[in-house]
């Protein structure tokens, strides 16, 4: 028995699974923010009360939390020093010296987590290929240790240039530390993440330090709360890079948990595209505030090498902190239900990025809103019941929604209170569909053969508008939207991601030498999952990141296991080549290509998860299932048509029917147009196609 | 325009369609965009987006442009292809014609941008054109600043077609491939620039069947009316006048200082910028075509009037300059262009200094990264193999009237550096420093950001190159410091220092084993009296080493010991 526990921004989910009998069960609660754990004891206790026995059954917590990136928004971390190469400590604060808003001489950059005064340096020099130009001078750098404490650092950061050719000043550094300063909570970049390009590293072993002792703070109490409730199985945290690990590790190394909660809808979308064998979907999750969706190709999400966390401007790429360490490749944009509408300054129709959030949200939830949101549109488009919202826990005030849409959008842009509020839903559908079509185009997928999967309270209301603008062939909608990503967590690997730099050309690299550092990076994963105590056999898979000397970003491309030293070289070329102009349409077998990065991901066997089936009653049709009839407004006729309510826990396999229909459960609305059909199969998914016309 | 579409009633677009067919516009652009930054080679070199597509109506007037071209490309093209399209008659074109052009007075200044320009067809008619235009990292010619004609920079290619009605022109191919270094390279990113046009083509076409459109010119007259409206109305709340700067730009050393002079009439809702008496055509490279000296112009007056409109041909209507033929600013066919930057990015300044009396919350003072600066380190690492590494780098940034110069960048232009580790593994060079120059942002109430410094060392050991390294430079700031604005201090110049001497950074340097080369760039301007400075800020200046004090005096806003 297994269960998941999501603490997000405003609702803690959990869901227990019991992998002998397939059982699953929710629970919601509020989020505490104080201290995340108090939500997840009485969660675990409510849990305990439906299926009593059940904590003392499970094997597994696995955990995915806000925790992280909390801190570092709301800069609640350590007081954190940093310890540089002499000559190097602006490197943190000068940054790539890129202006992300080229017309906008005002804009802001985000503060260093380390100001510069607690930036030191020391004497000591590797140079590219590793040898040593200048040895570390240690009792000088004895003193600089001594000034961090005395300048009240709690964690210190080390960041040596070129350690991840040669890491041993930074090891003798770490050594100093623990002699001279031993309550110091202390990370090193050829630890943290021995990549090549000091910025993103010194700002990735910053951000690492900054977080640690409060990560380790949280962890070990939650450890010690499970066990006061009588859990004795063991706790897993979430990945950003969509593994789990141990919750020792990633107290170890909190960086990489940053993306921990979003990640988690991510390996769902990734298990149902191989349940279902789907070569391309796209999912989408849209949530009060945002959408965020990803690409997954051939049952696999992108993964990307850095990201940003902690943006100036919310949805200014380049303005955000850089974080390097892999992390699903998910895209955010500023599109939720709770975004807001308004006349631009243009005089045309402004819906988001920014957004009403959970208070005082949406007009119609009476709590204080007085701007229109995509919300109060899509209920006086009929879309949402106001008597059935949240199970109908939630009542919708639709008059005042309207007057605020009638008073903010209609009469400002002089158009009629309809042309306004379908105008709303309509052109967050094309923000999210421009968005979409960028990001599949830039990594070479394409939407027209993408299966949709929708998730989140408001995903399944936008998905139908948002397949049809992409112009996909299927929209997929799995049962119980909250669930549906929480599931997950069970999908998701043990496994941790290692990386080492060493920028070496493909025609005369030392293949034994790099034999030698994927056996190092082997035995390290290794190492990292015995600790987390895995036992069984551990599976490796190699990979480099190569280029065209003189490009600036890498290519990433699989090698095969075993001795890489007896890899044919020309071979290996070929293959960047096809993998290159796969990717990219094109080649340049002319131009020499260097390795950058050789990376390992070590993991143990998926563990299967079976979904539960529905039952099929004898003879039942989907007419059973019908609640009632409701007008709604279509895209497609410009006016209200009647609309087929279902309620989807009465659906079952194989029931089928046509569009126009509203199909309601608890958490989410699923919205189809009169040109769709609609098919249930064995685990409740909703399948929507176009309707031959 | 023909007769049929006058009496054509015109389509009303809602202002909520409008909003979502130029949503779907701007998205087709970056779709564009993105097909470029997967396919070409140049773009990747560095990590600048050294590229801009765009498309425009049938008249040429730019509808939409990629969201993260740089100011200098994007406002020269939109000028640049209004005058292409409208040099052609309107039936010379046909379905499947692929023009290439890398005219500097045409383009964006210099031979290295290449345009790729393809008419868009819908059911039979001209509807629209898309245009890709792409730095290319080789056009062959003489990689120098110091040319005294363009013909020594490179191969220059008239707007000729690249296809005609569908069919390659081999020849003009072959003609490009046998005058550049890279021929493969070069083909392959023309290829992406006439992907990216296709896929522009592609989308615009089915938007116009989606939503049942002729063409798009009604759209058009839309997006670029709004947009020039909104410009009008930030304009005109302005106070109308006539405002005067005078901008000294510092050239090869002994070369007295090329004088821009600057008049900018705001008169209701349009602005004038007339530099009339500014310095004659030099001659080296840093000569700037009309286009050039427009866009930087244009990035003066969108980002003081109204930085979050979209970039279309309704922000520039307002927008008129005079800048004499036979100027530095307009230069004539053949000068030298390649080194436009260090003269064409100071036009931003100029103007904001101009009309800082008029708009002081709307500018900043001058900046430590105009010009940018490029540095090129050639040679030949110890076991023969050739290296050739290409940096950028701004300066620290001008002060303003609510907050300090804040970073060290690129401005008006834009770029990233490239990583230490990075330069140390493509070349035998030791990076000693990358850090800020405390004391360097001039200072003021606001203070300008700091400058920052850059040591290199040549190896002697068993690293060291084989025979001399060569160092070639862009770059500006060495005599003339940013200044500042309302009683701020000026920011610290540059310097360039070989072993401790100070080199001359207009020409080549020949750098032996051992040698040390110190490139402090400059810092930004600051603004208002420094006596006003809050005293929260200078304690926090003083924390974090960003001033010092040097016998009770402290030192800031002047470079040490240059003079």
């Amino acid at each position: 028995m297994r269960v998941g526990i999501d603490v997000g921004g405003t609702f803690t989910d959990f869901v227990l699974l019991d992998d002998s009998g397939g059982r699953i069960e929710t629970w919601k609660c509020l989020t505490t923010p104080r201290d995340p754990s108090d939500a997840i004891e009485a969660g675990l206790r409510a849990l305990e009360a439906q299926l009593p026995g059940c904590t003392a059954r499970l094997e597994e917590v696995i955990h995915g939390t806000t925790l992280v990136i909390n801190a570092i928004i709301e800069r609640k971390g350590a007081c954190t020093g940093l310890i540089t190469t002499r000559g190097f400590r602006d490197v943190l604060e000068l940054g790539r010296e890129i202006r992300y808003a080229a017309y906008d001489v005002f804009a802001e950059m985000p503060e260093p987590l380390v100001p510069r005064q607690r930036r030191l340096e020391v004497n000591e020099r590797v140079r590219a290929d590793g040898s040593v130009l200048q040895p570390l001078d240690e009792s000088a750098a004895r003193e600089t240790v001594r000034a961090l404490q005395a300048l009240g650092a709690e964690s210190v950061a080390v960041c040596l240039l070129n350690s991840f050719e040669n890491p041993a000043h930074e090891r003798a550094l770490k050594r100093i530390l623990a002699e001279e300063f031993p309550g110091a909570s202390v990370s090193i970049s050829a630890e943290v993440l021995p990549q090549i390009r000091e910025y993103e590293r010194t700002s990735t072993t910053v951000t690492n330090a900054y977080v640690k002792p409060l990560t380790e703070t949280y962890l070990r109490r939650l450890a010690e709360r499970l066990a006061g409730i009588g859990f004795h199985g063991r706790l897993f945290i979430m990945l950003s890079s969509g593994g789990v690990t141990s919750a020792e590790t990633a107290a170890e190394f909190p960086v990489r948990i940053i993306e921990s909660g979003p990640t988690a809808a991510v390996i769902a979308g990734q298990y149902f595209s191989r349940l279902f064998d789907l070569p391309e979907m796209f999912c989408f999750d849209m949530g009060g505030t945002t959408a965020k969706s990803c690409l997954i190709q051939g049952g696999v999400a992108g993964i990307v090498p850095t990201f940003e966390v902690g943006r100036v401007q919310r949805f200014m790429k380049g303005s955000g902190l850089t974080i390097q360490v892999p992390v699903v490749d998910l895209m955010e944009i500023g599109a939720g239900g709770g975004s807001l509408a308004r006349r631009s300054r243009l005089g045309t129709l402004q819906v988001g990025p920014d957004s009403s959030g959970a208070e005082p949200g949406p007009i119609c939830y009476g709590r204080g809103g007085t701007l229109p949101t995509v919300t109060d549109a899509d209920l006086l488009l009929g879309y949402l019941d106001a008597g059935y919202f949240l199970g109908g826990t939630m009542k919708l005030d639709a008059a005042a929604a309207r007057r605020g849409i009638e008073e903010h959008v209609a009469k400002p842009l002089g158009v009629s209170f309809i042309e306004a509020t379908w105008g709303i839903h309509d052109l967050i559908n094309e923000t999210m569909a421009a968005a979409a079509k960028t990001h599949i185009a830039e990594r070479g997928g394409n939407p027209r053969v993408a299966t949709v999967a929708a998730f989140g309270g408001a995903g399944p209301v936008h998905a139908w508008g948002l397949t049809r603008k992409l112009g996909a062939p299927c929209l997929i909608v799995p049962p119980n939207a909250g669930v549906g990503s929480a599931l997950g967590f069970f999908t998701a690997p043990r496994a941790f991601d290692l990386v080492r730099s060493h920028k070496t050309p493909l025609a005369t690299a030392d293949f034994a030498e790099i034999e030698r550092i994927f056996r190092a990076l082997e035995a390290e994963g290794e190492r990292t999952l015995r600790r987390a105590g895995a036992d069984g056999r551990i599976e490796f898979a190699r990979s480099v990141d190569a280029r065209f000397i003189g490009q600036g970003s890498e290519t990433y491309l699989p090698v095969p296991q075993g001795d890489f030293a007896k890899l044919d070289r020309e071979e290996l070329r070929r293959n960047f080549d096809a993998e290159y102009e796969r990717l990219y349409g094109r080649t340049y077998p002319e131009s020499p290509v260097e390795f950058v990065n050789f990376s390992v991901r070590a993991s143990l066997p998926v563990q299967l998860l079976e979904l539960p089936k529905l039952a099929r009653p004898a003879g039942g049709r989907a007419s059973d299932a019908v609640k009632c009839e409701r007008r709604a407004y279509s895209g497609i006729a410009h006016e209200f048509v009647a609309h087929t309510v279902y309620d989807r826990y009465k659906l079952f396999p194989d029931a089928s029917f046509e569009g126009p229909a509203i199909i309601e459960e608890r958490e989410s609305t699923v919205i189809v147009g009169e040109d769709g059909k609609v098919e249930v199969d064995d685990y409740g998914f909703l399948w929507i196609q176009k309707r031959e016309a | 325009m023909n007769q049929r579409e006058v009496q054509a009633p015109k389509p009303k677009f809602d202002p909520i369609t409008l909003e979502i067919l130029w949503r779907r516009l701007i998205s087709i652009v970056d779709e564009a965009d993105a097909a470029v930054a997967r396919t070409a080679f140049s773009s990747i070199l560095r990590d600048g987006h050294d590229y801009t597509c765009m498309f425009t109506d049938r008249q040429g007037r730019e509808l939409a442009q990629g969201t993260l071209a740089t100011p200098g490309q994007s406002g020269a093209m939109a000028l640049g292809i209004k005058n292409l399209v409208r040099k052609l008659p309107p039936e010379s074109f046909r379905p499947g014609d692929v023009y290439i052009t890398n005219d500097p007075w045409a383009l964006a200044g210099h031979l290295n941008d290449v345009c790729v320009l393809s008419p868009i067809f819908h059911r039979d008619r001209l509807a629209a054109f898309t245009a890709c235009i792409l730095h290319h990292s080789d056009i062959g010619g003489r990689v120098s600043s110091d040319n005294h004609d363009v013909f020594e920079e490179g191969l220059f290619i008239p707007l000729v077609k690249l296809y005609e009605a569908g069919q390659l022109n081999e020849g003009v191919l072959a003609m490009i491939r046998a005058n550049v270094r890279t021929p493969d390279q070069v083909n392959g990113d023309i290829r992406s620039q006439i992907a990216a046009n296709h896929v522009c083509a592609e989308r615009i076409v089915r938007m116009l069947e989606e939503y049942r459109l002729e063409a798009l010119d009604d759209l058009a007259e839309e997006i670029i009316s709004r947009s020039e409206r909104s410009l009008r109305e930030s304009i005109a709340r302005a106070p109308a006048g006539v405002y005067r700067a005078e901008g000294h730009i510092e050239q090869t050393e002994g070369a007295p200082a090329v004088v821009i002079r600057c008049a900018v009439t705001i008169n209701g809702s349009d602005i004038q910028v007339d530099l009339t008496g500014s310095s004659p055509q030099v001659d080296w490279g840093g000569n700037v075509v009309y286009n050039f000296t427009y866009a930087y112009v244009h990035m003066a007056v969108k980002s003081i009037f109204d930085p979050d409109i979209p970039n279309n041909d309704g922000a520039a209507a307002p927008i008129h300059l005079i800048a004499p033929e036979g100027t530095v600013v307009n230069c004539r066919f053949p000068a030298a262009v390649a080194a436009r930057m260090q003269i064409g990015h100071f036009m931003t300044e100029i103007i904001y200094r101009a009309l800082a009396e008029a708009l002081p919350q709307r500018v900043v003072a001058a900046s430590g990264g105009t010009p940018a600066t490029m540095q090129v380190f050639y040679g030949r690492r110890g076991d023969g193999e050739p290296f050739h590494t290409v940096l950028i780098r701004g300066g620290g940034m001008g002060a303003g009237a609510a907050r300090d110069g804040e970073g060290s960048f690129i401005f008006p232009a834009n770029g990233a550096n490239t990583p230490v580790e990075i330069l140390e593994s493509d070349s035998p060079l030791i990076v000693e420093r990358r850090e800020l120059l405390p004391g360097s942002g001039g200072a003021g109430k606001q203070r300008g950001a700091l400058g920052r410094r850059e040591v290199f060392r040549v190896p002697s050991d068993a690293h060291a190159p084989l025979g001399p390294v060569h160092l070639a430079m862009q770059s500006g700031r060495f005599s003339l410091p940013p200044e500042g604005l309302f009683g701020g201090a000026p920011g610290a110049r540059a310097r360039f220092l070989v072993n401790d001497q100070p080199g001359n950074p207009y020409g080549l340097t020949r750098l032996s084993p051992g040698d040390v080369v110190t490139m402090d760039s400059a810092g930004g301007g600051g603004y208002g009296d420094p006596r006003e400075r809050d005293p929260a800020a200078l304690a926090r200046d003083l924390a974090e080493g960003k001033i010092e004090w040097q016998g009770g005096v402290r030192v800031g806003g002047q470079s040490q010991g240059s003079e």
